[in-house]
C-alpha cells in the first residue's frame, strides 16, 4: 500500500508522466474510424535523429523559417470613403468556385512554373545584343531596368517594331536570339 | 525594401484578384491563360501596362519582370495592389485577420478589432501560386476564424497538392471537436508554429498579457499533436524569459517532445517590439550562456532545436550552424559593417526596421 503511494510520484519526479493530463487522450474520439490511429500518425513524418540533430541540409526546406511578420493590413483602418466589399463566404464544396471571378472562366487556373534563370539568360542575350547595337550601356546582370526599358522603346522604334518596351519575339527576331 | 504594396489604375471598380503574366523573352506568343491573368502589353522605366478580362491595369514604381507571376489583390479605389503572393519569394504570407486575443509585449503586428474576410480571395490567390510555394498564414490570430481556416486548408491541400503552409497561432482555440475535423487534412504539408515564451505559466502569461494563456497552449498542443499535427514551438528571447530558457528547455524535451522543431527567435523592433525595445532587447552576444546551455539541453534530447533571426557573428562558432537564415527577403538588410563580412551570405542579417545602433555588443566576425 504504502509503495503504491509512492510509485507515481516517484515516475512524476523522474520526468515519465506529461505533467497533466490534458496532454494524454483520455478517450479516443470516434469519427467512425476514418482517423489515423496514433501508431499511424507517428509512424508518418519522424525521421531517425542519430546525433541528436538532423545535419543542417536536411532542416526540410528554408522556406518554413519564418519570422513572424506577415504583409500590411488589405484595408487599412483610415479608409476615408471605402466600404469593405464584404466578399460572401462560399460554403464548402468539393469544386472550387471562384468567389471573385470577373469574367466567366475560360481556361482552368494554370500553374506556373519557375523559369527565372532561364529569363536572367535571355535577358543577358538581349543586354548584349543591345549593348552591341549602341541601345544599352549599362551592366551586363540579366536584369531589366529602366535603361532597358528605354533602350528597347528607342529600338523598336527606329527599327519599326511594336513599340512596347518588352521583349516581345519580334524583338528577339531583330536581335537575332533564339529563344525557347 | 521589397515593396508588398503597389501603386496602380485600373478601370475596374471593385477589388479583385489578378496573376500579372509578362511572357518577356519566349519566342512565340500563344499563351494559354486563364481568367485570373493579365498579360504585358507595355513597359517603361517608370511603369507596366497589364489587360485581362477586367480591363487594365497599370502598375507603378516596379519593373514589370520583378512582378511576373506576382498574384495581386487589387483595391481600385486605394489606388493599391497588395503582392499576396510573390512568385519568386519563398516568404509569401497571408494576413487572415487583424482580430487576436492576446496583446503581447513585442507583438510585431499590433491586433486591430476590424476584420474583413479575405478567405475567398486567398482561395484564388492561392489556386494562381507558383509550383511548390510554401505559404504563411498568420494574423493576429487566424483560428478566431477556426472553421473557415479548416476549411480553407482542407480545400486548398486538395487542390493543390504541391504546396505547403505554415500558419502561426497561439493555438488557444482548438478543442476535442476539432480532431476530425484536423484529421482530415493532410497534416504532412502543414507547419504550425506555437509561440510558447515560458515554462513558468505567470512569466508566459505576462508576456502574452492573457491569464491562463499558458495552460491554454498547452491543452492546444495536445490536440494538435494527437492529430498528428507538425509543430514549430517558437519562443522569442527577452529580458522577461532570458533566465528561464534552459527551464524551458527542461520542459519542452519533457512535455512537449512531439514537435517538430524549437525555434529560438531574436526580437524585432517593429510594432510592440519597437514601444518596448530598451525593456526587452536580450543582447544575446553577451549572454549567450542561457541560449547555448537552452539549445543544448534540447538537441541532445532530440529536439530539432534552432536560433531564428541572430546574426550570424553575434553567436559562438559553433553555434552558428544551428542559425539558418529565417528574415525575410522583403524585410532583410545588413548594416554596414557587414561589407566584406565571409558569413554574408549565410546570414539573415538585420529585419529592414532594426535600430542602427543594434545592440549586440559582440559584432562582426574576429
Amino acid at each position: 500500500m504504502r509503495k503504491r503511494l509512492f510509485t507515481i510520484p516517484s515516475l512524476l519526479a523522474a520526468g515519465f508522466m506529461p505533467i497533466e493530463s490534458t496532454a494524454m487522450p483520455i478517450a479516443p474520439f470516434n469519427d467512425g474510424g476514418k482517423s489515423k490511429s496514433l501508431f499511424d500518425i507517428f509512424k508518418l513524418d519522424h525521421k531517425f535523429t542519430l546525433a541528436g540533430h538532423r545535419s543542417h541540409s536536411s532542416h526540410s526546406s528554408h522556406s518554413s523559417h519564418r519570422s513572424s511578420t506577415g504583409g500590411g493590413t488589405y484595408y487599412p483602418p483610415a479608409a476615408p470613403v471605402y466600404q469593405a466589399p464584404a466578399p460572401v463566404y462560399q460554403p464548402p464544396s468539393p469544386i472550387y468556385q471562384a468567389p471573385t471571378a470577373t469574367a466567366p472562366a475560360a481556361a482552368p487556373l494554370i500553374v506556373l512554373p519557375g523559369n527565372a534563370a532561364k529569363f536572367k539568360e535571355i535577358v543577358l542575350q538581349v543586354q548584349f545584343a543591345m549593348l552591341s547595337f549602341g541601345y544599352y550601356n549599362g551592366e551586363l546582370d540579366g536584369k531589366m531596368s529602366p535603361a532597358m526599358r528605354s533602350g528597347l522603346l528607342k529600338m523598336q522604334s527606329d527599327y519599326n517594331l511594336k513599340v512596347t518596351g518588352t521583349i516581345t519575339p519580334e524583338t528577339l527576331n531583330a536581335l537575332r536570339i533564339t529563344a525557347d | 525594401m521589397i515593396p508588398l504594396r503597389l501603386k496602380i489604375e485600373t478601370d475596374a471598380i471593385d477589388p479583385y484578384v489578378v496573376r500579372l503574366r509578362s511572357f518577356e523573352g519566349v519566342a512565340h506568343d500563344t499563351p494559354t491563360l486563364s481568367s485570373f491573368d493579365a498579360v504585358l502589353g507595355y513597359a517603361t522605366g517608370e511603369r507596366a501596362d497589364f489587360s485581362s478580362g477586367a480591363g487594365t491595369l497599370r502598375v507603378f514604381g516596379i519593373d514589370a519582370s520583378d512582378v511576373n507571376g506576382d498574384v495581386l489583390f487589387v483595391v481600385p479605389r486605394r489606388g493599391t495592389a497588395h503582392r499576396l503572393i510573390r512568385a519568386n519569394s519563398r516568404h509569401n504570407t497571408l494576413l487572415v485577420t487583424e482580430r487576436c486575443d492576446q496583446l503581447c509585449l513585442m507583438c510585431s503586428q499590433p491586433p486591430k478589432k476590424q476584420h474583413v474576410d479575405m478567405f475567398p480571395y486567398f482561395e484564388t490567390a492561392v489556386l494562381l501560386s507558383p509550383e511548390n510555394a510554401t505559404i504563411g498564414l498568420s494574423g493576429g490570430e487566424p483560428t478566431l476564424f477556426k472553421s473557415e481556416l479548416l476549411e480553407f486548408l482542407g480545400r486548398m491541400l486538395a487542390a493543390r497538392p504541391d504546396i505547403d503552409f505554415h500558419v502561426l497561432t497561439n493555438a488557444q482555440h482548438f478543442d476535442g471537436d476539432d480532431l476530425a475535423k484536423l484529421g482530415e487534412l493532410d497534416l504532412d504539408r502543414v507547419l504550425w508554429g506555437v509561440p510558447v515564451y515560458s515554462s513558468d505559466h505567470y512569466v508566459h502569461d505576462r508576456i502574452v498579457a492573457k491569464p491562463g494563456a499558458f495552460d491554454k497552449v498547452r491543452e492546444g498542443l495536445s490536440i494538435l499533436c494527437q492529430a498528428g499535427a507538425k509543430i514549430e514551438l517558437r519562443t522569442v528571447l527577452m529580458k522577461p524569459n532570458a533566465a528561464g530558457l534552459a527551464d524551458l528547455a527542461g520542459f519542452v524535451t519533457t512535455s512537449l517532445p512531439f514537435v517538430d522543431k524549437w525555434a529560438i527567435m531574436q526580437l524585432e523592433n517593429i510594432g510592440y517590439g519597437r514601444q518596448n525595445w530598451d525593456s526587452l532587447f536580450f543582447d544575446s552576444s553577451r549572454g549567450f550562456d542561457t541560449v547555448g546551455k537552452a539549445l543544448d539541453l534540447a538537441i541532445s534530447r532530440g529536439i530539432n532545436a534552432m536560433l531564428y533571426n541572430f546574426p550570424l557573428c553575434t553567436l559562438p562558432p559553433n553555434y552558428r550552424t544551428f542559425a539558418p537564415s529565417t528574415i525575410s527577403d522583403w524585410k532583410r538588410t545588413y548594416v554596414s559593417e557587414c561589407a566584406g563580412c565571409g558569413l554574408r551570405d549565410d546570414c539573415g542579417g538585420f529585419f529592414e526596421w532594426h535600430p542602427k545602433a543594434h545592440g549586440y555588443e559582440r559584432f562582426g566576425v574576429t
